[in-house]
């Protein structure tokens, strides 16, 4: 529908985030009394620390992102999604420390891991459906989960504590380059959003999105539903995987809760609170959730997770749609409301009926 | 109809048994009983949490992910009727008062029927109420009085508790202290507020045509409940004495109860108010009930905190004195042993026998339920087609219900039954919800019998796999023995679930598409 737009006018909205979100260290380095040369220079510290909350924006939104296409767009209920985020995050920690490689060799070994991992799932497709496909996906994860927390590995995963001490390339490091990174990771999460809106538009996309609404139908009308869902299940890992590698780079540890149901949890909570099947409610969700929870830390300590949990709750039974879901049903209300209102003032013809 | 013999089913069991025969044989005749038996013990306490799990997924195609911490839940509820019977005490007629107020919703319907408002004002007056009742119950909840343990004081914390309960030796507690206004007033006030509630609610949910009664009969639930509560807080001191100095063996049986009471009571509250408008949103539903999960858990982290701790085992299974440990069965009753000689080695009596024994009565039991019984035979048939049965005239939505009510109940009774061998801590609930997950996965998510079957195989690999963590397995034609950390238990189980699923997408017994 949007085929006659030119790529800026399609992509507005992300577009302006992008910049936004580029200049608002540098508005947050004034506010702090830091010159725009010392925030380039990494010198700010309260900018520097809200770069940081929003480089862990980027990569939960990313993460999101890609729950959202399996989950949202594909209706693959997989409660082991955290397992592709998981293993980037463990082989990039694990081959920059142990194996000491650079980073272009470890993002190729990345690329290898989510293509098998995503073929690993893949074998399981076929066969199982529904209830049982979520259960296989978390049987699946929480191996991984068992095996990184297992003392076996100590040498190499850190069990229980985390992996430690990962050695960072210098043009990277999130302590000293962090506006580099927070640029990396917010194009990262831009061209990852564009891409996802594109696939989802195209084609390939719609078929997807009739997979999630009757799958047999989908079958009946001569698609091969199960290459369908590779395709998707591809993609997602390998988004997922990015934003592990993202997640090493920056965290001083990697904690093993990364690999643990409560992670994939979380992916869910975001796309739940932003919006199903809307991109853009990945990267809203990911803001609301990880600003209210740092807020609650704040306010409550150790009791924040329950009022996360209670938010959760409401926001299943009562905004189903999410923020951006509900705004867009709001929008077309509101829209209609002021048509009805010039109709009835004689501004504008009254629509013909029927249409 | 005759059934098709699933032959891949019967393949798979065989391979199993022969991969438990063939694990036996390295073991000491005596360590594959009690390891056995320890397997039998774990697995009939997943079958406990997975047996409702498996009734709810049939009938209501509901996963129910709380059902690992209403597992939970029952366990701490057990703790604090056999431990703090005081707080037990003070806090019932509290509970009972504020169901009274919902009780009378044939009243409250009634009422909002009678009152002269169009459906728009009937909702705002309903949200006003709701609001009051807010204002109400920060004003009376706090100043109801309990006593209660404290988290910050170590001597007053529910390990130390747990602890000389342990002993035998009861801390001895202050009554609680009544905080401004008297504890009748604040009960009473508590009926007010759920009063209040109730009748927002039904404002807010008024609904024209319907047919309105107030019959005698239906004040008898809200009089016994009033009776009741005003009784209890009446003779508060008496009570709690009585219970303070019972038989530990009747107060722990009066632990369970209140606990599967409880249970069932939670279910129906979470079916009726939240997982019934959600039925046109199946994946919503699993959402929910993950939500609920999460919430409980943190609940019970804040009320009950951090720390591990146990239910003490009732007189009946601690004895240690002359006598023990126990040769025959008749010594078990006679000395109250904890454990008994078999082939040589120490049962512990309470955990690898009553467990298992208690779990296959309520096998046992729930099967006659779905065999014998009208309810069952509804449910069966709920299962096979609810649309079906509806359209029969039967009401599901209350089976529904019921069944979701049961099932909870059955999870609180795997946890306040399991928690003197397993212990009480945060993460029981999402340790036992993954058993059972992955026995249903086993057994087959419909299938009553599949339950069964898969919590037992749980059951067993898992203490198989701590057996051989102790003694090694050695590799055939190599010197190698491989010894599985404890940390690998859950995955071996995890393994077998996605080999079975693999094979048989529907688990062993599962209902075949």
């Amino acid at each position: 529908m949007n085929k006659n737009k030119s790529f800026l006018s399609r992509n507005k909205g992300i577009l302006i985030f992008f910049a936004v979100m580029l200049v608002l260290p540098f508005i947050i380095g004034l506010f702090e009394g830091s010159n725009p040369v010392a925030v380039w220079n990494n010198q700010g510290t309260f900018s520097k620390h809200l770069e940081g909350i929003g480089i862990e924006i980027f990569i939960l939104a990313i993460f999101a992102l890609s729950y959202d296409l399996l989950f949202g767009v594909t209706g693959l209920m997989s409660f082991g999604h955290t397992m592709f985020f998981a293993v980037a995050a463990y082989t990039t920690g694990i081959a920059l420390k142990t194996f000491g490689l650079p980073l272009w060799q470890v993002l190729l070994i990345i690329v290898g891991t989510s293509l098998v991992q995503a073929f690993l799932f893949s074998v399981v497709l076929p066969r199982v459906r529904g209830v049982t496909f979520t259960m296989v996906t978390l049987g699946m994860a929480s191996m991984f989960h068992i095996v990184v927390m297992s003392s076996d590995m100590i040498k190499l995963t850190g069990a229980d504590v985390g992996l430690q001490g990962v050695p960072k390339p210098a043009y990277i490091d999130p302590t000293i380059e962090r506006l580099r990174f927070y640029a990396i990771a917010l194009l990262i999460l831009v061209l990852v959003y564009i891409f996802y809106k594109r696939f989802i538009d195209s084609p390939t996309g719609r078929v997807c999105v009739s997979i999630r609404e009757n799958e047999s139908r989908a079958k009946m009308l001569g698609y091969n539903t199960t290459a369908f869902k590779i395709v998707v299940m591809l993609i997602a890992s390998f988004t997922a995987s990015i934003a592990g590698v993202l997640h090493t780079l920056y965290q001083p540890i990697v904690s093993p809760t990364i690999a643990d149901l409560g992670y994939t949890v979380t992916g869910l909570l975001i796309v739940l609170i932003g919006g199903i099947a809307t991109q853009s409610g990945a990267i809203v969700g990911a803001f609301v959730i990880k600003l209210l929870d740092l807020a609650l830390r704040g306010i409550m300590k150790d009791s924040a997770p329950l009022v996360t949990g209670v938010v959760y709750v409401i926001f299943v039974l009562f905004v189903p749609y999410g923020i951006v879901g509900s705004l867009k049903l709001g929008g077309l209300k509101i829209k209609q409301g002021w048509q009805m209102l010039l109709e009835r003032f004689g501004l504008k013809k009254a629509m013909p009926k029927g249409e | 109809m005759k059934k098709k013999i699933n032959i891949t089913g019967i393949l798979l069991i065989a391979a199993f048994i022969v991969f438990l025969v063939l694990a036996g044989r390295g073991m000491e005749p005596r360590d594959l009983l009690i390891t056995t038996l320890r397997g039998f013990s774990v697995g009939s306490v997943t079958f406990l949490v997975a047996a409702g799990f498996s009734l709810i997924f049939g009938l209501l195609d509901v996963l129910n992910l709380a059902q690992g911490t209403l597992y939970m839940i029952g366990a701490y509820i057990g703790w604090t009727v056999f431990v703090r019977p005081d707080t037990f005490i003070d806090i019932t007629p509290l509970i009972l008062f504020l169901m009274a107020g919902f009780a009378l919703g044939f009243l409250w319907d009634y009422l909002a029927d009678k009152i002269k408002l169009d459906a728009k004002k009937k909702k705002i007056l309903g949200w006003a109420f709701v609001l009051l009742s807010v204002v109400l119950a920060v004003l009376i909840l706090p100043r109801y009085p309990i006593a209660m343990w404290e988290l910050d004081n170590y001597s007053q914390s529910p390990i130390s508790f747990s602890y000389m309960a342990d002993q035998g030796i009861r801390i001895p507690v202050s009554p609680a202290e009544t905080k401004g206004i008297p504890a009748m007033v604040a009960l009473y006030g508590s009926l007010l507020l759920s009063a209040v509630l109730a009748f927002g609610l039904a404002l807010i949910r008024y609904k024209e045509n319907r047919q309105h009664s107030l019959h005698w009969k239906k004040w008898r639930v809200f009089g016994i409940l009033i009776i009741l509560g005003t009784l209890i807080m009446a003779f508060n001191t008496p009570l709690t004495d009585w219970l303070m100095n019972m038989n530990t063996n009747w107060l722990f049986i009066i632990a369970a109860v209140i606990a599967v009471l409880s249970g069932i009571g939670l279910g129906a509250l979470m079916e009726t108010t939240m997982i019934q408008p959600l039925y046109s949103r199946p994946v919503y539903q699993l959402m929910l009930t993950l939500g609920l999960g999460t919430i409980g858990m943190q609940l019970v982290k804040a009320i009950w905190g951090m720390p591990e701790f146990v239910i003490p085992k009732p007189e009946m299974f601690r004895g240690s004195g002359a006598g023990c440990p126990a040769t025959t069965i008749k010594d078990v009753f006679t000395n109250h042993c904890s454990t008994i000689l078999i082939l040589g080695g120490r049962v512990r009596v309470y955990d690898e026998i009553v467990l298992p024994i208690v779990g296959v009565v309520i096998l046992v039991l729930v099967w006659l339920l779905l065999k014998k019984t009208r309810i069952g035979m509804i449910i069966r048939a709920g299962v096979q087609d609810s649309n079906m049965v509806e359209a029969l005239g039967i009401n599901v939505r209350r089976v529904f219900t019921l069944v979701f009510a049961l099932g909870a109940g059955l999870a609180a009774l795997g946890g306040v039954l399991s928690a003197p061998s397993y212990g009480l801590s945060v993460s029981m609930g999402e340790k036992f919800l993954l058993n059972a997950l992955i026995a249903l996965a086993i057994g087959g998510l419909t299938s009553y019998p599949g339950a069964a079957l898969g919590s037992l195989m749980v059951g067993l690999i898992q203490q198989f796999m701590i057996k051989y963590g102790q003694i090694g397995i050695p590799i055939p034609f190599t010197d190698i023995v491989f010894k599985p950390t404890p940390a690998i238990i859950p995955a071996s189980t995890m393994l077998l679930m996605v080999i079975v699923l693999l094979i048989l997408p529907n688990g062993l017994l599962g209902r075949q598409d």
